[in-house]
């Protein structure tokens, strides 16, 4: 099955296209030029509405479970238990007026945060995120995801360089120095998933997973310096040292108000977003089921969203017992620990591999 | 930086610092100048202002100094209510700290834990003062009224729960590598430089020099109580951290003393004869506010005492007036902040909250 | 004689002998273990004479008394040996107050020193850096000099109602 959320709507909008016939330019010369664009908005949409709706739930999740370890409750005044808090708070940011600071380069100002938004979410167009669900299907989907995910760091230095902030411009440093650091452990993580399926497409991944049992198990290893390297990427708790707020303020959103920094605030969550998927994707068998149960779309959205929150939570755990590092304990965990444990890895994915995964026939020593 | 309004000004190199100018006066009220202007008792109240996390340690040490311009002295119980309200502040003071260095560090859960539980202090103090910030408690001669029935046991009960709680905060920090990476080996000023800078209180004795003023120069009623010093012999931010988390539990061990005494041996809580323009209130404006009180004695009041953040003094002329004729405090903060780029240079932009954070900076206090 | 006290013993001759011109000893009162007048001239001379030989290591304060005809400078230092406080006290004129600073001898006055400055307007020669600390730079007065009135709130209203 290689049903799209893109042929769905495409094969939909043709449809109507055609119910309506002669009086839209559906079914002229330019009727497939109009048709695909038209699906390419619905598809966009799509994804826009699923990845909000999951960072507000996201958030809330965030809240609550913090709210539970710290020995308080979380947000519970709006809607059932505060879920509706998070979208009260995205419309108070949504009815603030917009600014630059008078001294700020406003096109690198605007185009920043908005960058970064759209271009964590454009991700989410890419990856599958059931049984023969995505929302486009690309061959090498992995890689463009990842080639998308590390975009961010060039978008969050254009806002914080522009803002002309000290504190933007130290937390944009950082972040540049941070996400090169750990752009390489994470890739050479994902390097030893793709040494075992010899493909660079999620769907063959989560197959391979789905028949031969979780990629956590041979490749644990790979999955902690998966996990490390995510949480320095989205900017978490030890590492969130882009904005350590006792003493750059916010960071490099520092300058931001209103729903510009709702975008700086949504591309995070996002990004941990994307992470948790990756993460369950690569690892933990993505959208498969026991009992033949992933062959239902829906079912096994619903048990890839499950596993989604609780690697989140995991997360949200780290960030509720550690404190954040120093930068250049940062950078030396970076280089000096992470590097060469990935490389390890690597090298025993390699011998897995030699060895006949999965079949293992174990070396005679 | 957070604690209150003040300005440090770094030159950096890279994220190294290599110069460090702070800058304070931005919370400053003029409270020596108002106290020329007060009565004795009507000063209560700015002395709470004056630090707002341990408004009844400057309480006291002000009444001890207009005491001793006044040359009164208080009721036995009234000292052992004052101390008990010193080593609860103390208590109060700490853990206000110690949440909010983790917090500086980024680490939150600690924090809420540590609001969580001053809160239990603050009931306590809101029970016999009737407040929860600005106690104005003391009064000259005594303090205002006795603590209520039943207000031991129940403080006996929060001891025993901090008992619980304080091994818990250790365990948080201690068992956490970051914590300390980020700690150990920052902010290093040793005994000799903490001499020469003058500074005072768990920064100095984190260098290992044993000097608590409630031992050296016993004040109240110390001298009767068991406690040991808290000291430890390195000079960095987790030594600072260590010497607190043994205060607090050295005032535990003060505070049920206290309790066991206060329940033995009741009496009056304020002096008899207090003269009685100390306890007026100022006459309405118009009127001359400058009385010389004819045949009451001048004098001079000096006190110093172990204050949560360090040596705090206060110095009070008596011209045989209604007012104080001059009233100087010493904040410690004021001299630990002054002192900052000797512990500053050399560590990072990211180390500054940890250093600024140990020295437990309360700007109310040092702006006065 | 003012009556005198065991721990400083050998120190009080001493000093007086060393600085007979300079150091009268005032009565002592009961927290402090010896009060000291100083000329003002030869203050830190006094000060290191006190730091080193009678090892008063910590300058606890630094702080000034307005008494309308002439200014006070007192100094507070500490002997952890001792376990007590001396009293240094140094009269001065009213008008361009001059004292040598002891910012040298204990780096902790240097604050204190520079307060003392911008509430009373005391001159601290050879400070190395003697800015206000507390009030605003390019402030005017010395808020601390009994000169300066501190009006009442209601008071000024009056006034206000008035003008």
């Amino acid at each position: 099955m290689t049903a799209t959320i893109y042929s769905v709507v495409n094969a939909l909008v043709v449809l109507l296209l055609n119910l309506l016939g002669p009086y839209v330019p559906g079914s002229g010369p330019y009727g497939p030029f109009v048709a695909t664009w038209l699906s390419y908005l619905v598809v966009g949409g799509i994804v826009l509405a699923f990845s909000m709706v999951n960072v507000l739930v996201f958030i809330w999740w965030e809240r609550k479970l913090l709210g539970r370890f710290m020995d308080r409750r979380g947000a519970m005044h709006v809607g059932y238990a505060g879920l509706l808090q998070n979208l009260a708070d995205g419309l108070k940011l949504f009815r603030k007026q917009p600014f630059a600071p008078k001294d700020a380069d406003e096109m690198g100002y605007y185009f920043g945060p908005t960058a970064y938004l759209v271009f964590s979410m454009a991700i989410l167009g890419f990856l599958p995120i059931s049984f023969g669900v995505s929302g486009g299907l690309v061959p090498l989907s992995l890689l463009v995801a990842l080639a998308l995910f590390s975009f961010a760091p060039l978008f969050i230095f254009i806002a914080s360089w522009s803002s002309n902030n000290k504190y933007s411009l130290i937390g944009g440093m950082r972040t540049a120095a941070q996400l090169v650091a750990y752009e390489i452990p994470l890739l050479l993580a994902v390097v030893a998933v793709v040494a075992l399926t010899g493909s660079f497409d999620i769907n063959t991944i989560v197959g391979d997973q789905a028949s031969y049992g979780w990629f956590a198990l041979p490749l644990l290893l790979g999955l902690i310096i998966f996990f490390i390297a995510m949480l320095a990427e989205v900017e978490r708790i030890p590492f969130d040292l882009p904005e350590a707020e006792a003493e750059l303020v916010e960071g490099w959103s520092t300058e931001y108000g209103g729903m510009l920094f709702a975008f700086t605030m949504l591309g995070d969550y996002v990004r941990a977003l994307i992470g948790s998927y990756l993460i369950v994707l690569l690892f933990l068998g993505g959208w498969s089921m026991p009992w033949g149960l992933s062959n239902y779309p829906l079912a096994g959205l619903v048990f890839f969203q499950v596993k989604t929150y609780i690697v989140f939570a995991i997360f949200i755990w780290v960030r509720a017992s550690l404190p954040r590092v120093r930068t250049d304990q940062l950078l030396q965990i970076g280089w000096k620990r992470m590097l060469p444990l990935a490389m390890a890895n690597i090298i025993w994915a390699l011998a897995l591999v030699v060895w006949g995964y999965p079949n293992i026939h174990w070396p005679v020593m | 930086m957070t604690h209150g309004l003040w300005n440090l000004r770094i030159k950096v190199d890279g994220e190294l610092i290599v110069d460090a100018d702070p800058e304070i006066g931005y919370l400053h009220r003029g409270i020596e100048k108002i106290c020329e202007y007060r009565r004795y008792n009507e000063v209560v109240t700015l002395m709470d202002r004056t630090c707002y996390v341990a408004g009844i340690a400057w309480e006291q040490l002000y009444i001890m100094a207009a005491e001793g311009a006044l040359g009164l002295s208080p009721p036995a119980r009234a000292e052992y209510i004052r101390v008990l309200s010193q080593e609860l502040q103390r208590l109060s003071s700490h853990i206000m700290w110690y949440a909010a260095y983790v917090q500086d560090i980024g680490l939150m859960t600690p924090f809420l834990y540590g609001m969580r539980d001053r809160d239990l202090i603050l009931d306590l103090f809101q029970s016999y003062t009737g407040a929860r910030m600005t106690y104005e408690f003391m009064r000259v001669g005594g303090v205002r009224n006795d603590v209520p029935v039943g207000f031991t046991d129940r403080c006996r009960k929060v001891m025993d729960w901090l008992d619980q709680r304080i091994p818990e905060y250790e365990k948080v920090c201690d068992n956490s590598t970051i914590f300390l990476d980020r700690t150990k080996g920052i902010g290093i000023l040793k005994a000799k430089e903490c001499l020469n800078d003058g500074i005072t209180g768990p920064m100095l004795r984190a260098a290992g020099v044993a000097r608590d003023i409630r031992r050296d120069r016993p004040y109240s009623v110390y001298p009767e109580l068991d406690f040991d010093i808290a000291l430890y012999d390195e000079p960095d931010c987790y030594g600072r951290y260590r010497v607190r988390m043994e205060e607090m539990k050295q005032s535990v061990r003060i505070v049920r003393q206290v309790l066991d005494w206060l329940d033995r041996n009741p009496g009056p809580v304020l002096a008899e004869k207090v003269p009685r323009f100390v306890g007026t209130p100022s006459p309405p404006p118009g009127k001359e506010t400058y009385v010389e009180r004819r045949g009451y004695p001048k004098g001079r009041g000096f006190s110093s005492m172990e204050e949560p953040h360090g040596e705090a003094m206060a110095y009070i002329i008596n011209e045989g007036a209604e007012h104080p004729y001059r009233a100087k405090l010493r904040s410690p903060v004021f001299v630990n902040i002054a002192a900052s780029k000797d512990y500053l240079v050399g560590y990072r932009v990211s180390d500054i909250p940890a250093i600024m954070g140990s020295v437990d900076v309360c700007v109310g206090e040092s702006d006065r | 004689m003012p009556e005198e006290n065991p721990p400083l013993r050998p120190l009080i001759p001493g000093i007086t002998a060393q600085f007979p011109q300079d150091v009268t000893v005032l009565p002592r009162r009961k927290d402090m273990l010896a009060v000291l007048k100083v000329t003002p001239a030869r203050v830190a001379e006094v000060a290191k004479y006190l730091r080193d030989v009678g090892s008063f290591e910590h300058c606890a304060l630094v702080s000034g008394v307005d008494w309308v005809d002439h200014l006070e400078v007192l100094y507070h230092l500490w002997s952890d040996s001792l376990k007590g406080y001396i009293e240094l006290t140094v009269d001065l004129p009213s008008e361009d107050p001059h004292v040598p600073s002891v910012t040298e001898i204990w780096r902790g006055a240097n604050w204190h020193e520079r307060e003392t400055w911008d509430m009373l307007g005391v001159r601290f020669d050879g400070h190395p850096d003697l800015r206000r600390v507390l009030m605003p730079e390019g402030y005017q007065f010395h808020p601390l000099r009994k000169s300066f009135e501190l009006h009442e709130p209601e008071e000024l209203e009056v006034k206000a109602r008035h003008v």
